[in-house]
């Protein structure tokens, strides 16, 4: 079938010798001409055609870092010219993996590929190397959870590591889940209690990966513990020793809006169900044991050892899973929505523990109160429970999301969890009115459509228009937005803000893309091989994302991707294929591979 | 009432400068920040949309561009660096090209070489009719006076002629802007006493700026450097059109020049010194203001005249002080050879905003008298508006 070549580039700032490609490309059996056409380039139809009728060509390649751009002109050139429109063929390297200067063989393997008709995916298949049966887990959020619990199910070994006192993560934070409403800690806390007593799940908290070494299949693994410097076995969480210490410093579970002693148990349903010291603000590690001490004194089991020491465990593991999630955006210097410099402008997260019933307030919703510490006269302010509600509440949605100066993507869950919080609010509070300012509303779910017409039946102004202005005057706060749909410019009182803040990976996710040798997109979220096809696996074999680390996403969507994991997981425990890096894979091997898959 | 679209519109307007307009997507951040917009002027988002859909009929009759003063906030808060200050910018650009009637400003905005080449063939049949007016009535070796190179009385009727015919372009834009926007865009009716009611606006906008100073600040200093330049530049200007258009007599007779002009004289020389100074170091060092990180090329060409005319001025006021009356002569005819071309480019060019903004000002609070009393603004959310 006589082929030609076309490579196009979309990312100006991509590395790749596309001149070696191209030389590369056109040795290969079939190829009657290759053009480079370069960055984002003006494709005339009419002489693209031209060229195709007067090559006589019957197959088109076009090869590049999104080649699917430019896919339609090539198809209308394609069927101007007579030929066979299916036979317009895409050699995609962002798509294999092939995304830098490094995988050069690998992209003349797509294109190779892509010559013969034949998809990637069937020639590349990376294998070999046996693979041992336990499996380390990065991360104890929900997604982590799930991917440890179906393994550990079907019977094999799993370590997982968390680097927090708790396992749960950030849904463990929740009030209620979208878009059924349902209480996110009756979905999580009974996993969560599984994963502490199965017998095949090693769960080590505090504890972070300090190093990988060897080959998929068989990856070394050092982790290194902290002291927790409270027996897990014997502590029964009798909070006495509570009542003894004397730091208080904001609670991380909390999301800051209420404080925690020095030792603590993150909220009660924590697993492992034991307290821990935070080295960090403990007075007694701090000033390396000349203070303090109290909680040891107090303690009824004498379960508290504050001279614990760190620990390093050596593991061997055949595959490892990445579920190491996302934090909030830090919004502190966007300062027109006056977080941080108005007492009730709040975060996402903070509302989350604000409205939850677990929370400082009981899951009142209230604006917070003044409080004037006696001493130092210092003015601070907190929630109580005996706040008063709002009255009326705006939530401002793409909070440095979708905004080319902070994140350029959607975070893709606020739209929901905005809505739900005006819900929450409307639920728990009579007569208050809610203002929902959004830009776009992204309801893609199953059943969020329905969820977010609920809402706007439910009385909540959901207004097409974003905020960008928040200010205070004579103590009241004002928010100012335009109102598109209906033409006009808003301003009116509110009492609380909420802000819709973007996501990004938690921090150290690109630190351990690095030490695993796993790419980042420019976002800083981990690369997967194939957005598509393979949105588990990674470029390193025995290496899986699973959850928010690869990109965002809402709770059904991380299980999900959580259990494809598992999947992939037990699949390379059970077949003798064995499995390999994408890179280990030479050039010659994938044509060969290719080659017998175009003769059958 | 059916409107066209024209799809080809933000083509258009990308040569005036408004080259981002496709970023935009809607969000309305620009209008909330904005210290003009209001609920009967909602812009810039909306000037963005109607762009973005090629209503180029809404967009000929809106007075909205008018009401932005370029401050930039808009461009700095825009997620999608649309950058809808520089949109109001050409809008306004593009405005002037709908308001000239003889298409003079169209070709300046979209063709640079054909704004120099007019300016320059300008320049050059003034000198040549200017010299050979001195050489042909009296000697280069008066300055004022029976037998001078080119007596005040002649500079007078010059100054008047040329004065005039720009006056004519501009209050002929003007009468264009009146109905785009108060006759072909107004859908309700105006009545006819409002325009007496509000006609104090037009001296009023004109003098202070007002709304100028009304800007976001970015809160960077007590006083909003930008209008304080455009207020002391363009004082400098009105007073250097009044004594040349009125006084020049006086004023180039010499010596006994009665001290208050001597002193208004001076004053608009500082002020238009400051100004150039002001522009020129804001375009090069590029600061923090956004709006001038963008410069079109008819800027440019307005700046570059204003520098030749005040430095030919100061250099020609202290030859003629100082006695060298030869030289203050052909200093006299390459001042004027920019002063020409400068005055007659205004209608077409960005400077005509002089009349265009007042008039604006005045049609807008016209039209938003006519539509509150219509009383158009049902408020069914029970918001307060401003």
């Amino acid at each position: 079938m006589r082929t030609g070549v076309f490579f196009c580039q979309v990312d100006e700032q991509w590395n790749i010798d596309i001149d070696a490609i191209a030389k590369y490309t056109l040795n290969l059996p079939e190829v009657e001409s290759v053009q480079n056409l370069g960055i984002n380039p003006d494709i005339d139809l009419d002489k693209l055609s031209d060229s195709i009728k007067s090559r006589n060509l019957e197959r088109i390649v076009v090869a590049g870092d999104l080649p699917g751009y430019f896919k339609p002109v090539f198809t209308k050139a394609m069927a101007k010219s007579g030929g066979n429109t299916k036979e317009v063929r895409l050699a995609s390297f962002q798509e294999h993996g092939a995304k830098n200067g490094h995988t050069l063989d690998r992209a003349k393997a797509i294109v190779a590929c892509a010559t013969m008709g034949v998809p990637f995916s069937l020639a590349a298949v990376p294998g070999g190397n046996p693979v041992n049966h336990a499996t380390l887990v990065i991360g104890a959020g929900i997604a982590g959870i799930q991917a440890s619990l179906e393994i550990a199910n079907a019977g094999k070994q799993v370590y997982l590591v968390e680097q927090s006192g708790t396992i749960g993560g950030h849904m463990a934070m929740f009030d209620k889940t979208f878009p059924t409403l349902d209480c996110a800690a009756c979905i999580l806390t009974p996993k969560m209690v599984d994963v502490g007593q199965h017998e095949m799940i090693n769960l080590m908290t505090l504890s972070k990966v300090v190093s990988v070494s060897g080959k998929p299949g068989a990856y070394r693994v050092k982790i290194k513990k902290r002291a927790r410097r409270v027996d897990e076995e014997a502590c029964v969480a009798c909070d006495e020793c509570v009542s003894v210490c004397p730091i208080k410093v904001e609670s991380e579970f909390d999301a800051g809006i209420s404080f925690r002693r020095a030792i603590y148990i993150p909220f009660p349903q924590a697993v492992p169900n034991a307290y821990l010291i935070d080295e960090e603000n403990c007075r007694y590690v701090t000033s390396e044991g000349e203070k303090c001490g109290n909680c040891v004194k107090k303690c009824p089991k004498d379960c508290i050892n504050l001279d614990e020491e760190d620990q390093t465990i050596d593991l061997e593991v055949g595959n490892i899973i990445l579920a190491t999630g996302y934090e909030l955006l830090d919004i502190s210097h966007i300062d027109q929505y006056g977080y941080g410099r108005y007492p009730n402008v709040l975060t996402s997260l903070e509302f989350e523990r604000l409205t939850n019933a677990s929370g400082s307030t009981g899951g009142r919703i209230v604006t917070k109160t003044k409080k004037v510490n006696r001493k130092t006269k210092e003015e601070s302010w907190i929630f109580s429970p005996e706040g008063i509600p709002p009255r009326s509440v705006a939530i401002i949605h793409c909070v440095g999301s979708r905004n080319k100066k902070y994140n350029s993507y959607c975070s893709r869950v606020c739209c929901m969890y905005s809505l739900k919080f005006a819900h929450l609010i409307k639920e728990k509070i009579p007569n208050v009115e809610v203002y929902e300012f959004y830009i776009d509303m992204r309801a893609f779910g199953k059943g969020y459509e329905e969820f977010a017409d609920r809402i706007k039946s439910e009385g909540t102004f959901v207004i097409r228009g974003h905020s960008a202005d928040v200010s205070m005057r004579d103590d009241q706060m004002f928010v100012r937005g335009e109102d598109i749909l209906n033409d006009r410019l808003l301003e009116f009182e509110v009492d609380m803000v909420v802000l819709a803040v973007g996501l990004i990976p938690s921090p150290g996710t690109e630190a351990l893309g690095r030490m695993l040798g796993i790419n980042s997109d420019s976002d800083g979220w981990l690369s997967e091989l194939d957005y598509n096809g393979n949105p588990t696996d990674t470029d390193k074999g025995g290496i899986y994302v699973a959850g928010m680390c690869q990109a965002p996403k809402d709770i059904p969507d991380t299980v999900a991707q959580a259990s494809a994991v598992a999947a992939g997981v037990l699949g390379s425990l059970t077949s003798e294929k064995g499995i390999g890096n994408m890179s280990s894979l030479s050039l010659s091997e994938i044509e060969e591979k290719a080659k017998s898959v175009h003769t059958l | 009432m059916a409107i066209r679209v024209n799809p080809g519109y933000i083509e258009v307007l990308d040569k005036f400068g408004a080259e981002d307009v496709q970023m935009c997507y809607q969000c309305g951040d620009c209008s909330t920040v904005c210290a003009h917009a209001d609920d009967i002027f909602k812009f810039p988002r909306k000037s963005m949309r109607q762009l973005q859909m090629g209503l180029e009929e809404k967009l000929e009759t809106s007075l909205e561009p008018w009401l932005c003063y370029y401050c930039g906030q808009c461009s700095e808060q825009c997620p999608r660096e649309a950058d809808p200050g520089e949109t109001m910018m050409s809008l306004r650009r593009w405005l002037i090209s709908r308001y000239d009637i003889t298409g003079i400003a169209n070709q300046f905005f979209n063709s640079r070489t054909r704004e120099i080449l007019t300016v320059l063939l300008i320049a050059v049949l003034t000198g040549i009719y200017l010299t050979f007016y001195g050489i042909s009535g009296g000697s280069i070796h008066v300055y004022d006076g029976e037998g001078a190179f080119l007596p005040s009385s002649f500079i007078h009727t010059f100054d008047l002629t040329v004065g005039g015919i720009m006056f004519l372009f501009l209050w002929l834009g003007a009468l264009r802007m009146w109905y785009f926007s108060m006759v072909k865009g107004m859908s309700i009716p105006v009545p006819w006493w409002l325009y007496f009611k509000k006609l104090y606006e037009i001296p009023f906008q004109f003098i202070t700026q007002k709304r100028y100073a009304e800007c976001e600040n970015n809160g960077n200093s007590k006083l909003y450097m930008p209008w304080l330049v455009h207020f002391g530049l363009a004082s400098g200007y009105s007073i250097m059109i009044i004594l040349i258009m009125v006084f020049v007599e006086p004023l180039q007779a010499g010596p006994e020049i009665v001290w208050p002009l001597h002193i208004f004289g001076y004053l608009a020389t500082i002020g238009l010194l400051i100004g150039c100074i002001y522009f020129v170091r804001q375009r090069i060092v590029k600061t923090k203001h956004v709006q001038y990180k963008k410069t079109h090329s008819t800027d440019w060409m307005f700046v570059i005249l204003l520098i030749i005319i005040t430095v030919s001025g100061i250099v020609q006021h202290i030859l003629h002080r100082t006695g060298y009356l030869e030289a203050a002569n052909i200093t006299y005819v390459i001042h004027l050879m920019a002063v020409v071309p400068w005055l007659l480019r205004m209608p077409f060019s960005k400077w005509s905003h002089l009349i265009y903004r007042p008039m604006a000002m005045y049609f807008a609070e016209i039209q938003r008298e006519a539509v509150v009393r219509q009383q158009k603004l049902v408020d069914p959310l029970s918001i307060t508006i401003k």
